[in-house]
């Protein structure tokens, strides 16, 4: 074949515009724009945001879709074509240096943001992401905005119910140490408030809890556990001061599991997709054996020891099968009788769930959202802790 | 030197001059990124030094600026010279490489100060996408111009990828910036259709012309084979026009967008290995000639580099793999394999091999040119070694359910690794810009030994013949 000018100018200029219009047009006439469930507009606050976030090149580290194999941040719902329909320009992004941000909105509060624009390691010590201290606090105002609404309206859902419990908490924290304290522990179901931490606090688990509190904690609770690190100038509630629990104590079980779940409404994030549970268990050691002065590893009520932890030469023996009557115990939602004897949780207007009152799951704000997988009672913040 | 010169060979030599001066330039924005992900408040915190801000002038200073200047200067060298010609106005191409120089600028300087248009390769916001568009019409014009008043009867295959690549560009960026009304997911795909046009039909054909144009030449024999390159040029434009999915696979687009997507990457392995086929084998029997040019030493590094880069992006192309690399810093390693293994070694190859031919000065110091090669060899194989390294450590922990936060720390050895690594390049630069000034100050040795000039079309379109030794 020879080859003249118009051969390969002419000839490749339309298997190119071949190309295009199979791959570039005809997806676009074809694809449908339809908006899907949690799609919305954005306000003219969240729109500017959106564009300091241009600016600024966020969209190089952060990608905006989740997909069927993440289990990180936002994987609570798996991205889809209707979700986009309003971006111009598209965000998808190509590198996730830093976490995606597709369901960011509502997982944390706007005080948290603030803190970590400031420096972001502040609140988290390993990031490597740049501090935008430079951003006007008009422009930081826009971007928590933005930030707060990815997710659509499951975002929505979730600022709602951040500022819903953030008011109760704010209200809690106003009336004092000890009164805020209450307030937190009775929000922590009562078999994790009794429990002790399992686990003895070895030196080793010590070690390894305090390479989390240092990754994890530290930003926000400080170098002496009292609450003043770098981040807390930022925020309100402040964190908690764990020296004094040395007063009014907390067991393993309730340091873990606030750990696991954060503290919905204050800047205290969930760490449950990201530390396993024994690395929970060894930090909540190293918390209450370090500012807490006590640990309540392995005492008593305990169950079988682990075959991993050292040979406790106090530990009880096996009890004696013929000695166990009491039936097998399972979770109070399936016993009301024992959820409505044991006081159940605090729900709107001071009432309790008992064994009459419906699941959170059947009632309550969530009841319109999206998905309702996360429903929460209202708080109720007068009431005293039972 | 004048503004709007009209010497011979003078808008070839300025381009590849800017080349150079670009790629000293944007390497340091990637240091300056390289060192911010190792030490995010090394810099302080200055908006304008900010990582997401410097990184987008680090890539397209690099693609638009050091790649596209220098391949397109070493063009305006080769077609004139294949054709038997001289170039149809070396003001016009001047006044071209100004507007090109503008649009570099600009685009920096937009960035740092953060208008932008977000779309990754296709940042440029309307007025400079104009700007560009402009010159790459002004630059075809010239460029057929010259091809029509050519003395040689048969067009080499070099001509066809840079005539054609200045119009597909054209095309293609002209859609880019004029259909501004898309959403959403939309949006994505055409604008990695664009941003796969920029790897696929702007910078590896440009990077393909100069290989096809210096190999021969240096190794002193013809083409091994007309129809290769036939097959190598057609398959090109076919398959890589159809690609730009693949940058979606993860994402909710159409399925049948992503099995085209994939199954054209595979497919293009067509026309690489053509590509490489042809190249080596006319340098059978002929590699010895690599330590004695060093242009053809860089072009022939830059021909395994396409190798490499190509065979693994096919590979990446696929779901199966893609599922572990996507999102991570395998995706950074195999861009800096391509762009600056392939497309960079090349474009300093055409740097060495055709400035001495534009402006008749001997390259200043052929040991510099060593040493600069060595350096970015080592800087290139180590970046492709610890980034891809990078991004397994990161795939396979978030396959098996490890958040990023407890990876990230993990990260920061490769970062530290990549941050020195990207040293050696940027001095590599370094040296290439002290070693054209001077070359072009005349300050190298005085007589470069002449070589006859030599046919480089094969043997068997010329004369009927089987080529040499097959
Ligand atoms: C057969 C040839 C090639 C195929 C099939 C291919 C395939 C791919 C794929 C699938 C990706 C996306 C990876 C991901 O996001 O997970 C990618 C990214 C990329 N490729 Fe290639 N590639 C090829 C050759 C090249 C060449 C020759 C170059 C350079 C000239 C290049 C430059 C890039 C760049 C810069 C990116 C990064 C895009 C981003 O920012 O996400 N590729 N390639
Ligand atoms: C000619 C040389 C170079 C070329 C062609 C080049 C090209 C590129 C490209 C295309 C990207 C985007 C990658 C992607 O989206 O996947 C990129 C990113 C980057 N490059 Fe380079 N680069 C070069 C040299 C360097 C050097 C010398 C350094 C460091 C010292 C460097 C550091 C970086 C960094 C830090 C990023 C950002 C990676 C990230 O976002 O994770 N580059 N470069």
């Amino acid at each position: 074949m020879q080859m003249t000018e118009r051969a390969f100018a002419i000839g490749s200029l339309l298997i190119l515009l071949a190309a295009g219009v199979g791959v570039g047009f005809i997806p676009a006439w074809t694809t449908e724009q339809k908006p899907s469930d949690i799609a919305r507009r954005r306000t003219p606050l969240e729109a500017r945001g959106r564009q300091v976030y241009i600016q600024n090149g966020c969209t190089y580290c952060h990608t905006q879709y989740i997909r069927p194999q993440d289990w990180d941040h936002g994987a609570v719902r798996v991205a889809q074509q209707g979700d986009y329909v309003f971006d111009r320009p598209h965000l998808l992004g190509s590198e996730r240096t830093g976490p995606d941000l597709s369901q960011e909105g509502g997982l944390r509060t706007d005080d948290w943001h603030r803190a970590h624009f400031m420096n972001p390691r502040f609140t988290r010590p390993a990031s490597i992401m740049p501090q935008f201290r430079f951003l006007t606090d008009g422009e930081i105002t826009a971007l928590i905005a933005y930030v707060q609404s990815l997710g659509g309206k499951m975002a929505d859902a979730r600022v709602t119910r951040q500022k819903m419990w953030h008011k109760a908490l704010a209200a809690a924290f106003a009336r004092g140490t000890d009164a805020n304290f209450a307030y937190l522990h009775s929000l922590v179901p009562e078999q994790w408030r009794t429990m002790p931490n399992p686990y003895p606090p070895t030196p080793e688990a010590l070690a390894r809890g305090r390479f989390i509190y240092e990754q994890s904690c530290i930003g926000c609770h400080g170098n002496f556990g009292d609450g003043n690190g770098p981040a807390a100038r930022w925020l309100y509630p402040k964190p908690a001061n764990f020296t004094a629990l040395r007063r009014i104590g907390a067991s393993g079980g309730l340091l873990y599991y606030q750990i696991m779940n954060g503290i919905t409404g204050s800047s205290m994030p969930y760490f449950k997709t990201e530390l396993e549970s024994e690395k929970i268990w060894d930090v909540s050691n190293y918390i209450a054996v370090s500012f807490i002065g006590r640990s309540d590893g392995n005492t008593a009520p305990r169950g079988a020891d682990a075959a991993l932890e050292p040979v406790d030469p106090h530990a009880p023996p096996p009890p004696a099968p013929e000695s166990v009557t009491a039936p097998p115990l399972t979770s109070p939602a399936l016993q009301p009788e024992v959820n409505a004897a044991r006081g159940g949780m605090p729900m709107p207007g001071g009432g309790r769930q008992g064994a009459s009152s419906p699941t959170p799951a059947q009632t309550g704000p969530a009841q319109t959202l999206p998905s309702p997988r996360h429903a929460h009672p209202r708080p109720a913040p007068e009431r005293r802790r039972p | 030197m004048r503004f709007l010169d009209d010497q011979p060979g003078s808008a070839a030599r300025n381009w590849l001059l800017s080349g150079a001066v670009w790629m000293s330039t944007g390497v340091l924005f990637g240091l300056l990124a390289a060192i911010e992900m190792a030490a995010p408040d090394f810099l302080g915190g200055y908006r304008a030094l900010v990582f997401g801000r410097l990184r987008p002038s680090h890539f397209n200073t690099i693609i638009f600026g050091f790649l596209s200047m220098s391949l397109i200067g070493a063009g305006l060298h080769y077609v004139p010279h294949l054709c038997a010609t001289r170039l149809y106005s070396d003001k016009l191409a001047n006044a071209a490489m100004w507007l090109w120089n503008l649009v570099v600028l600009s685009g920096i300087v937009t960035f740092l100060l953060g208008y932008t248009s977000a779309h990754e390769y296709g940042e440029y916001i309307w007025p400079i996408d104009i700007l560009a568009v402009i010159t790459l019409l002004l630059l075809a014009y010239v460029v057929f111009r010259t091809i029509a008043r050519r003395e040689e009867p048969l067009i080499y295959v070099s001509i066809w990828y840079f005539g054609a690549a200045l119009l597909w560009t054209a095309v293609t960026w002209a859609f880019m910036g004029g259909t501004g009304a898309r959403y959403g997911l939309n949006d994505a795909v055409w604008t990695w259709f664009f941003g796969h046009n920029i790897f696929g039909l702007w910078v590896t054909p440009l990077a393909l012309a100069v290989a096809y144009y210096v190999i021969p030449r240096e190794a002193r024999t013809p083409l091994y084979s007309h129809t290769l390159s036939l097959i190598a040029f057609w398959a090109l434009i076919t398959f890589y026009s159809h690609t730009g999915t693949h940058h979606l696979l993860q994402a909710p687009v159409p399925a049948w967008q992503k099995v085209i997507a994939s199954i054209d990457s595979v497919m293009l392995l067509i026309s690489v290995y053509a590509f490489c086929a042809n190249v080596w084998l006319t340098l059978r029997g002929r590699l010895w000639r690599v330590e004695q040019s060093i242009a053809l030493k860089f072009v022939f590094a830059g021909t395994i580099w396409f190798f490499i880069v190509s065979t693994q992006g096919s590979a990446q192309s696929l779901m199966g793999l893609q599922r572990l690399t996507h999102f991570t810093n395998w995706t950074v390693g195999h861009a800096h394999i391509g762009l600056l293994g392939f497309a960079g070694f090349i474009a300093s190859g055409a740097i060495y091999g055709i400035l001495p031919q534009v402006t008749g000065k001997p390259i200043y110091s052929a040991a510099l040119a060593n040493f600069q090669y060595w350096l970015m060899l080592l800087g290139t194989g180590g970046f492709a070694i610890v980034l891809t390294i990078a991004g397994l450590v990161q795939g396979s922990a978030w396959l098996n359910g490890e958040a990023l936060y407890r990876v990230l720390p993990e990260l920061g050895v490769y970062m530290v690794a990549r941050a020195v690594l990207g040293t050696f390049v940027v001095v590599a630069a370094e040296i290439q810009l002290w070693n054209v000034t001077l070359t072009l100050l005349g300050r190298g040795p005085k007589r470069e030994p002449l070589e006859p000039a030599i046919s480089l079309f094969d043997q068997q379109l010329v004369e009927g013949q089987e080529p040499e030794g097959a």
